[in-house]
Order: structure tokens, then sequence, then C-alpha cells
């Protein structure tokens, strides 16, 4: 009992043997094989995006002369590649915020209403549900089933008559396609809006909710200084989802703005055709584009990591 | 002023094809400033009644009238109705102040200047001044239960409405903020509708009690006439801890029988009983006494089968000499009565104290004397 007792109490050095020991007998054969399994994981996984990112950094000889994830020397070092992508996407990267930005907010604004409707109102179940149902019929809507349908749609909407005030001040009339992109993305990403800000209002105490009722609140009221205060968590994983999907779609881009020459080309489209000529291709400026392009999802996960991780435990 | 009357309210739920009757028909009148409680087991529609005052839940039918007006179609809203829940319900995102300022701000036209002071007035009531920068989370479970009963009483409402306020703290907590609610229900004068389950709580705390079983109204009374006069087997059974013994018996005469022993009436009770011949005898434990001898009209000879000492008095466990083994009821002695286990004594049953209920409908046909 004391010999217990002192090995739990006891001091640095009395203890020292043990804990050597013991540290030992931790170190067996099956956690060798487990962590170099990991080890060989992480390479797997990080080796192209190392090898993307020392591409970018090497001129033309640099990339035909070493292996894609050997860093440049001192003589194939270059910055030429990164200057040149910046100037071939900078303006996609302006359109592209232009309707990823819109689009993003809406999207999550309109879902958490919808969420908060179908939720903590007091409508009757047998017309939320409907109403639910729809939404998530709405999530298994693959992309590549509206394109035609949604083309056509946009065909016959007069779009460009009802923006010619737009146009009267300068504004190149290919932006009518940002436009189409904005309410695209809304309608498209909405459905999964909601059943996340669902989820997630379930969740809240309803007799929080109860309690904002009987001290006189409406129903606008209550989202506006209860829900929407409370829902930072879930609009950044809502935000981050829906920035990074409508930043990357390519598929609504071409469709809808069609050519990489538009005035209005998404940084998608210009990146498809980047570095790629009749002479072949240009990898390092090819790479260099690609994590330009990426630069504003990244950011947008930095910006709200703290509440993404919340909002994703909930 | 703030009367509240029940007119046969009713609450049904649709459960499949079927329907589930939680509230059957409640009539309660509530005098302004009184605090009653309403008590039950879990289940028996008690919540469902406060909620539909406080109108969280519609009503399937019946009426209720605030002040002598309908409020049945009213938004909770507009009811000029304060709620503290169980769980306290407040909200996480604002401050203390915050949070006792909301239904001012959202109710009335007050400006800034006289919500501040009406919050810091009843932050003062409460002794929660000091905390009212803090947010729900920096608090305590009773400073919790102390702001959610602040929010309620800085709007000054015609009625609190108070769902079980209490359960969520410790003991000792508990009792010290009984006493303060009802100090501070005294204070206001304002009408009080308090749900509990503890029949403690509805003993100590209410002017009256509204005792509910199975969505039916038992009774509305005083805690002590709801205690010596039970309206039927229920609320004798509920109100009152130990509870009350029960026996099954039949009326033989100016006998009544029971299984194991045999209890003699006097002609002032039998009138009570009337021609009921299928009786309950309840008598509570404290009613119980022991007898020196066995030679009186209603003693028994008991075997005593388990003590629990509390300190000021004993709960004993007792058995009828020919009772089988098992078949308790209790009685409670003096804390310095020298009683243990396996010991035989007598006790006595006196007839003033008993009890006697409808063995069928459980109605109270006759109840223990009262000396005025």
């Amino acid at each position: 009992m004391s010999n217990d007792a002192r090995t739990d109490g006891g001091t640095v050095t009395e203890a020292d043997p043990g804990a050597s020991a013991g540290l030992l007998a931790g170190i067996d054969g099956y956690r060798v094989l487990l962590y170099l399994g990991l080890l060989g994981m992480l390479t797997f996984f990080l080796i192209p995006i190392e090898s993307g990112l020392v591409t970018s950094f090497k001129n033309p000889s640099g990339v035909s002369g070493s292996l894609p994830f050997a860093p440049p020397t001192g003589g194939t070092f270059t910055f030429e590649k990164w200057r040149a992508a910046f100037d071939a996407l900078g303006r996609g990267l302006i359109n592209s915020a232009l309707y990823a930005i819109p689009a993003t907010v809406i999207s999550a604004l309109l879902g958490s209403f919808a969420a908060y409707g179908i939720t903590q109102s007091d409508w009757k179940q047998k017309y939320k549900a409907p109403v639910l149902a729809l939404f998530v019929a709405g999530i298994f809507i693959p992309y590549q089933a509206v394109l035609v349908p949604l083309s056509q749609f946009w065909s016959m909407v007069p779009l460009q008559e009802w923006l010619g005030f737009l146009w009267a001040l300068g504004i190149n009339n290919d932006y009518a396609g940002v436009v189409e992109l904005v309410v695209t993305h809304v309608a498209y990403g909405l459905p999964i809006c909601t059943v996340l800000f669902r989820s997630y209002y379930k969740n809240m105490s309803e007799e929080m909710i109860e309690a904002a009722r009987l001290d006189g609140a409406s129903i606008r009221r209550i989202y506006r200084r209860i829900v929407l205060p409370l829902s930072g968590p879930m609009f950044a994983v809502v935000l981050i989802y829906q920035f990074t999907q409508i930043w990357n779609d390519l598929l609504f881009t071409l469709v809808l703005v069609q050519t990489e020459s538009s005035a209005a080309a998404p940084i998608v489209l210009i990146l498809a055709g980047l570095g790629t000529s009749l002479e072949g291709q240009d990898f390092a400026l090819r790479m260099a584009g690609a994590f330009i392009a990426a630069l504003p999802t990244l950011a947008v996960y930095i910006a709200f990591g703290e509440e993404f991780a919340e909002g994703v435990a909930t | 002023m703030g009367t509240l009357e029940l007119d046969g309210v009713t609450k049904v739920f649709p459960d499949g094809d079927g329907e589930i009757v939680a509230v059957d028909g409640v009539d309660i009148e509530m005098r302004d400033g009184e605090f009653l409680v309403v008590v039950g087991p879990s289940g028996c529609g008690k919540s469902t009644t406060l909620r539909m005052v406080a109108g969280l839940e519609t009503i399937s039918s019946g009426e209720i009238r605030l002040a002598g007006q309908r409020i049945n179609d009213v938004k909770p809203q507009h009811r000029d109705i304060a709620m503290v829940f169980q769980s306290y319900a407040l909200y996480p995102h604002m401050t203390v102040e915050g949070n006792m300022a909301f239904g001012l701000e959202e109710s009335t036209d007050l400006s800034d200047g006289e919500i501040e002071t009406r919050v810091a007035d009843a932050a003062e009531t409460m002794g929660i001044a000091e905390l009212l920068d803090r947010k729900p989370a920096d608090l305590s479970g009773g400073q919790r239960q102390r702001v959610a009963l602040g929010r309620a009483i800085v709007r000054d409402p015609e009625v609190f409405l108070m769902d079980e306020p209490l359960s969520n703290l410790d003991a000792k907590l508990r009792s010290e903020m009984r006493t303060e609610l009802q100090r501070l229900q005294d204070e206001l004068d304002v009408t009080t509708m308090y749900v509990t389950h503890d029949q403690t709580e509805a003993m100590t705390m209410g002017d009256r009690i509204a005792i509910l079983n199975a969505g039916e109204l038992q009774q509305v009374a005083t805690p002590l006439e709801c205690y010596h006069e039970p309206a039927n087997r229920f609320v004798a059974g509920f109100i009152g801890d130990p509870s009350m013994n029960f026996f099954p018996v039949e009326r033989d005469g100016e006998t009544l029988v029971g299984d194991v022993f045999d209890y003699s009436l006097s002609a002032s009770t039998l009138d009570d009983v009337g021609d009921v011949t299928d009786l309950t005898l309840g008598i509570r434990p404290e009613d119980i006494a022991l007898a020196g001898d066995s030679t009186g009209d209603h003693t028994f000879s008991t075997v005593v089968e388990v003590v629990e000492p509390m300190g000021d008095e004993n709960t004993v466990y007792l058995r009828f000499a020919d009772a089988p083994e098992g078949e308790t009821f209790i009685a409670t002695v003096g804390g310095l009565q020298q009683v243990s286990a396996g010991d035989e004594i007598t006790v006595e049953i006196p007839e003033e104290t008993v009890h006697l209920f409808d063995g069928t409908s459980g109605e109270a046909v006759h109840n223990r004397e009262i000396d005025e």
C-alpha cells in the first residue's frame, strides 16, 4: 500500500526508471507500423500539393529538367509564372467574387429564413412537412440534369432588357451572365442551406423561443434578436461550404458565361485554358494559376475556421 | 385585475388515428393576487394546462378568461403573462440586463432610460444587481434561476406562470428559493400559477392547491383542506409524505371487515357511510399511535418490520400480526421512542382520524374530525 502511494506521488527521480520503462513498453511493433502507415498516407496526400507549389516557382528548364516534387534550385527559381498567372486571372478573380459573394450570402440568409420557418414557427406540421420534403428533394438534383433547362430558362428571361440601365452606365452587357450565375447558385444552394440550418434550429431550445414569444416578440423579431445572433456557427459552416461550391463550380459558368474571352469570365473559365497552347502545356503557369484560384476559398476557411469547428460539432 | 378563470378547459392531442385527452374539463377560478399551485404526477396534464394559459398550446374546448376577458385566441405575446421555465430559457447571447430588458423592449413603448431603471429595480429585488453585465453561461444554477425570475417580474404582468422553476436546484437552494418566491409573490401581489410535481412545494407555497390526475381536476382547496379533507382517495394518497395508508374493507353492519383486521364504527361515522359497503379505510402515518396495551376498541397488535430513523421521528413499517410478511403499513412515531425491527407492538388507529373512501369511485365518504 505504501509502495503504491510512493510510485504515484513520488518525486521525479524516484519515478524515472519506471516511467522510461513504461515509455519503452508503449512502443511496440503495432505502434511503429501505425505511425509509419500514417506518415505514408500523409506523404501520399501532400505530394501533389507540394509538387504543384514547387513547380509553380520553376522556369521551363526547371520543369523539364527536374522531378516534379524536387524544389527549384537557384538557377531555375522564378516568380515569373505567378506574375503571369495573376495578370491573366486578375479580372477573373473580380468576376468570380462578383457572383460568388452575393450568391453565398443570399443563399445562406434565405436558407436560414426557410429553416426558421419550418422549425420554430407555429405553422401546422402538415404544412411544414411537404415544404421540407421539397427542399430535401432539391438537394438530390444533379447539376448535369438541369443544364439544358437552365440555359433554356435564361434564354426566355429578358434579362438584357431589364438590366438596360446598367449597360447605359457603360457596363459590358456580358455581365448579365454574372446576374444569372447569382440567381442560379442561390436557387441551387438553397436546399442544402435550408437543411443544414434546419438541423441546427431543431436543436435550439424550444423553451427559449417560447420565452421570447411570451416576452412579446413577434416571429420576425424573434428571428432578428434571438435566432439570427445564435446562428453564427452554422452560418460559418454554410458560408464556407457554399462559397467553396460556387467559387469552384465550372459547369454553370460554362453554360451561362460560356467563353473565357467574355468580359464577365469567372476565374474558373480562364483557368481552364491557362497555359495551354499549340506548343504544349506550361505546367508552371497552370500550377501558379491553380494556387491563385484556390486562395480565396482558403481565406474563407481561415476567416470562419473557429465558428466552423463549432458549427460542425453541433 | 388579474383574476384568471379556467372554464371547462380541455386539451386533446391527436395520436395516430385516435386522440389523447391531456386535460379534461378543468375549472379553476383564481382571484387577483392568489398563489395557486397545480400539482400532480408526471403526465397528469398540469404543464399542458399552464401552457394553454400562456397561449403556447391551443385550447381544444372550454374558455380561459383573464380579468373577465376571453383570451383563447389572444396570441401569447399579447396576453400580458410572464412565464418562468424549468430550463430557465435564458437568451445565451445576451447579458443578464439584456435578458431582463428584452420583454420590456418588445412589449412596451418605454424609453431606454425607463427600461434601464425598471431592470435595475427588478435586479435589486432579486439580488442580482452585480450580475447585470454577465452572460448566462457565466452564472451558477441559482443565479440563472434568479435571472429567470427577474425577467418575469420586471415586466409587471397580470399573471405569472411558473413551470417547475425550482426542480433544477439542489435541495438546500430549493428550500431557500421556495421561501423567497413566497415572499416575492406576497410583495408583488401578482396572480401566480405554479406547476410542480413536488407535493412539499404545493403544501408550503400555495394559497390553494389544484390537484390534477390523468387530466382531470381532483380538488382545489387550501393545502390544509387537501391534507385533512381530501375529496378522494387520489388526493389523500398524493398529498402528505409518507403517504396515507389504505386498507380495502367491507362494511358488515357496524363493523369494517378487512383482510386481517376488523374495525368497528360509531353511529355518526356510519351516517356518513350510508349504504356503501365496498370501502377503503385511510389513515395518515402520524395518526397511528403506540398504545400501551391491547384493551382499547381500535387497538391492534403488530410486528415492526423496518425502522427508518429520521432524527425527529421514526418512520416505522408495521405489519398486522396476522398479515403475511411484506404487507406493511407506515406509522411515524417520535424520534426518541425506542422501536426496533422484530418488536411486537400494539398500535391504536383512533376513529376520529380515520378517512373512508368509496371502494370503487374513490370518493371520500368520511373525513377525519378536526378540532376547531
